[in-house]
Parts: C-alpha cells; structure tokens; sequence
C-alpha cells in the first residue's frame, strides 16, 4: 500500500470516528442519522442471516443483463449508423431527442407494457446504457486517420474488413470508454428502476426501508449498493485492460 | 543504373513494356472546387527506376501520388500502370504514407503480415519472409512488441516492410521520412535504396526535402501549383552513398532543383 492510499484509508476511519462520536454526544435520533456502528450491525446481519442476498441477486441481475442488452444493442446500432451515412443523417434527430428524453421518466409506461418486476427494470437499465454506447461507437469509428483509410484502400480490403480489422479495434479505446459511463449508470437505472416498479432488490428495499422509517438499514443498503458498483466498476476496468492490451504496452512506453 | 539490372523476382503482367508507370496529360481537379490539383502531367518512370518529386507544400504532389495508386481518378488524361489503366488501387504497388499508419492493437510481425492476412491465412513462409524483412531494415529484436514502443524511425522502418512484404513491383511513397531526424532519415534513405535494389522495385518518391530527392533518384521532377515545372537526371553513381552527399555533383544538383522550385529564379535554372 503506497502512502497516499494508506493517508486515505487513515481519513475514511477518522471520518468515520468523528460521525460515531457525534451521533453519540448530540443523541440525535437514528431516524435522522444512524451511528455508523449500528449501520454495520445492520448490514452484518443482513449478510449473515441472509436477508439481504436475494435482492442484492436481483438488483446484480437487472444490472447486468440491463447493461448487457443496452451495451450490444447500442454497440450495434453505433456500428449501422456509423456506417450508413444516409441512416445517421435519417435517424439523428430521433436519437437525439429520445437521448434527451429522461428514460427514468418513462418507467410508469414501462410498468404499464411489462408488469411490475425485473422486466420493467431491465428495458430501463438497457435504455440508459443503450445511448452512452451509440455514441461512443460512431465516434469511435470515426476517429480512423485518412492515411490509415486509403492504406486498407490500397490493400484491396473490403468494406467488412476495414470495419473489422480497422475501424472498430481504432475505436476499441473510445468505445470501452462509453461501456465504463454504461456499467455505472446501469446500476443507478437499476436502483431507480426498482423504486418505480419493484418488488425485490436493493431499490425495492430502501422503498420498504422508508415505509418502515428504517434508516439503519437505508445506509446499510447504500453500503451494499456502493460495494456493488464499485465491483462492477472494476470488472468493467479488467476486461478494457484485457482487450486494449496493445494499445496499453503502447502507451506506458 | 539500378534500371539496367535483369529482372530476377517478381511477377511481370506485361514483361515486354519496361515503362512501370505512364502518366499522360493527366489532370485532376475535386469536384465542385475551381482549378486543377494536377493539371497536365506527363511523365513516365521506367520499371526499377527512383523517381522523386519535389514540391512546396499544396503543389499538388500527394495528389499525383494518389492518383498513380488508383487512390484517385484523373478528370482527364490518362494513368496507366504495366501498360494498364488503374481503375482502382493495385495490388502491384505499395504505398508508404507519411506518417507510419501502423496499428497500435497489433504486434510488429502482424503489422508487417498485415497486407497479406487480408486475402489469405497466414503461413509459416510469410512469417518468415516478415521476419527477414524485419531482420533487413534492423527490428528483428521486435517482432512481438507493439508500434507505442518503438521510437517514430522504428516504426517508419515497419511501414517500410509492410509495403514490401507482398514484394511489390512498384513503391509510392509520400514524404515518409519527413518527420525524422536528420540522421535517421539517412539510414532509412540507404534501407530504401537497398531494398528497392534488392527486388528491382521501382519507387515513385515525393519529399520536400532537394537533399533526399537528389541522394534517392535517377530523376527528379519539381512541381509547382499542380504542374511540372522542371526535370532533371541526376548523374550521381550507384550504389549511392553517405560521402556523395558532400560532393559537388550533388551540391550542384541541388541548387538547380532550389532555383527551379522558387518561380522568380526558374528562368536562371
């Protein structure tokens, strides 16, 4: 552990300490701000007892197949209209307006067409991942150099291979960087998803935790929510590391 | 002359014809733009020839280059290559760009398979031939890095391979050393000139530096606002060599070039 994370491990436990203590000498209520002792109490049973597994399987699974749905549909329309310069021209203003549109916003006609539940959830998540990678893909197959075009050109490579074997590795660094914006607004669609329309997972849960005017366990699921999005996050970070492996060795040079 | 050796690799369409590149009142101008780029251009490179063309930036030399790679169309006149039209780019030709063009993802030994892997399965054979290239202009100790950890002179070399690896009859490069150092871009002159001799590849060569054009060709060609404006044989020995480039011959070559590429002073060259 290098010195400056260990000074910010040292200031998260000091904060931490100081939040204890305040929450202990005020007695403000735990309604209002729970100890962080008594949120860690809370999330260790939670863990324990196993209360809090099946919606954090919900909520990872909205997530993910959200994110996956969003990732290759947007990732394949990127491709169509960045290619098709007639359909881009066609479908921008459409896009555009319906990147406009709050997605959240449409989750009560969500509910409508799919039911309360993980459906509902899902075509939001996939909605709002679905914008950051038709953007990134067209831009990233445009980012090719006009030397790098005529080379393919000179080699006699055909329109599927310069797609292929030249545009979208070009891009590859572009693209990945929409699919990083798209694993951590997945999770918030997800999240705010299950507000609207859910009846199990971690959104679902701090609904029922309001009811029940339960603040411990609100924090706590924060906690858990956190945790979870950072572990995507950082899978997310693996896998760019994995596919961008030359482009990497390049540049630490 | 590199142009009087006999052929000894290298598929010939047309082995009667010895003129590779033919260029006949060509004239090239883009569409809906006022003028020509190029504009009447003869001229003609013997295969196994070194050609230069020399130019201020703008002349229109790029565009001449794209036009005998098939890259672009004449508006009129004609290109033909071997004796043919060059309807679209030519497998018989390599082009080097100016700037390497290499791809990052890819390692130093697919860069260079890269013309190949694009219409057909690699074998063992190319993998060899790609690594004997390498060995020739100095990267053999590279094969398997990738183009971010070479310096700009290594990767100039790799683009170099790369447009020989299909062993080309005929190189188009344009200005591909331009963003080196002075000593480099000498190192990589004497590979070029090495391994144009090596398979009788013909070069059509186009630099703004009169020092490279004088040191690389049998002819050189100066063009101006998309024509040309003067020629001249350089009458310089070959193999060429680094102590040329301090003789008179050679000093003289170039300041006629530099007189010819500066309007006011044309009629004195």
């Amino acid at each position: 552990m290098n010195r400056t994370s260990f000074l910010s491990l040292t200031l998260f436990l000091v904060l931490l300490l100081l939040w204890e203590s305040v929450v202990r000498t005020t007695g403000v209520s735990a309604l209002v701000i729970p100890a962080p002792s008594a949120v860690l109490s809370v999330l260790w049973d939670g863990l324990t007892v196993g209360f809090l597994w099946p919606h954090i399987w919900v909520t990872s699974v909205e997530t993910l197949v959200g994110f996956a749905l969003g990732c290759i549909i947007g990732f394949l329309a990127g491709v169509i209209l960045g290619e098709i310069e007639f359909l881009r021209q066609l479908l921008w203003p459409y896009v555009l307006a319906s990147q406009v549109v709050p997605k959240l916003a449409l989750g009560p006609i969500f509910i409508v067409w799919f039911g309360f539940g993980m459906t509902s959830t899902i075509v939001i998540t996939a909605l709002i991942c679905f914008f950051p990678l038709l953007e990134n893909t067209m831009t990233g197959l445009q980012t090719i150099t006009p030397d790098k075009r005529d080379l393919f050109r000179m080699l006699g490579a055909s329109r599927w291979q310069t797609l292929l074997k030249l545009k979208i590795p070009s891009g590859l660094p572009v693209i990945m960087a929409g699919v990083r914006v798209a694993i951590v607004l997945a999770l918030v669609g997800a999240v705010v998803g299950e507000f609207i329309g859910g009846s199990a997972g971690l959104g679902s849960s701090i609904i029922t935790a309001q009811g029940m005017m339960d603040s411990t366990l609100m924090f706590a699921l924060f906690i858990v929510i956190t945790a979870l999005g950072m572990l995507f996050y950082q899978l997310t970070i693996l896998v760019e590391h994995q596919l961008l492996s030359g482009w990497m060795k390049g540049q630490n040079q | 002359m590199a142009g009087h050796l006999q052929l000894q690799t290298g598929w010939r369409p047309m082995p009667t014809n010895s003129c590779f590149l033919d260029l006949s009142s060509t004239t090239f101008a883009y569409e809906g733009s006022f003028g020509d780029v190029v504009s009447n251009i003869n001229w003609s490179v013997p295969e196994g020839g070194v050609h230069c063309l020399v130019g201020r930036s703008g002349c229109g030399k790029t565009t001449l280059l794209k036009l005998a790679a098939g890259l672009l169309q004449p508006t009129s006149g004609s290109v033909k290559m071997l004796g043919a039209d060059v309807p679209k780019p030519s497998q018989h030709v390599g082009f080097v760009f100016q700037s390497p063009s290499l791809l990052e993802w890819q390692t130093i030994l697919n860069n260079v398979l890269l013309p190949v892997s694009l219409h057909r399965p690699i074998t063992l054979t190319d993998q060899t031939a790609a690594k004997e290239l390498l060995q020739l202009v100095g990267l053999e100790e590279h094969t398997n890095r990738y183009p971010g950890q070479l310096s700009g002179g290594q990767q100039s070399r790799v683009a170099l391979a790369r447009a020989l690896i299909t062993e080309p009859d005929g190189l188009l490069m344009d200005e591909p050393f331009a963003a080196l150092d002075a000593i480099t871009r000498e190192e990589l002159q004497d590979d070029l000139l090495q391994l144009a001799a090596l398979h009788h590849t013909t070069v059509l060569f186009v630099t703004h530096d009169i020092g490279e054009a004088v040191y690389l060709a049998d002819k050189v060609a100066v063009m101006d606002a998309g024509h040309i404006v003067f020629a001249t044989d350089v009458a310089l020995s070959r193999p060429r060599n680094q102590t040329q480039r301090y003789s008179s011959e050679f000093n003289a070559a170039c300041l006629e070039l530099r007189k010819a590429m500066i309007p006011e002073m044309r009629g004195t060259a």
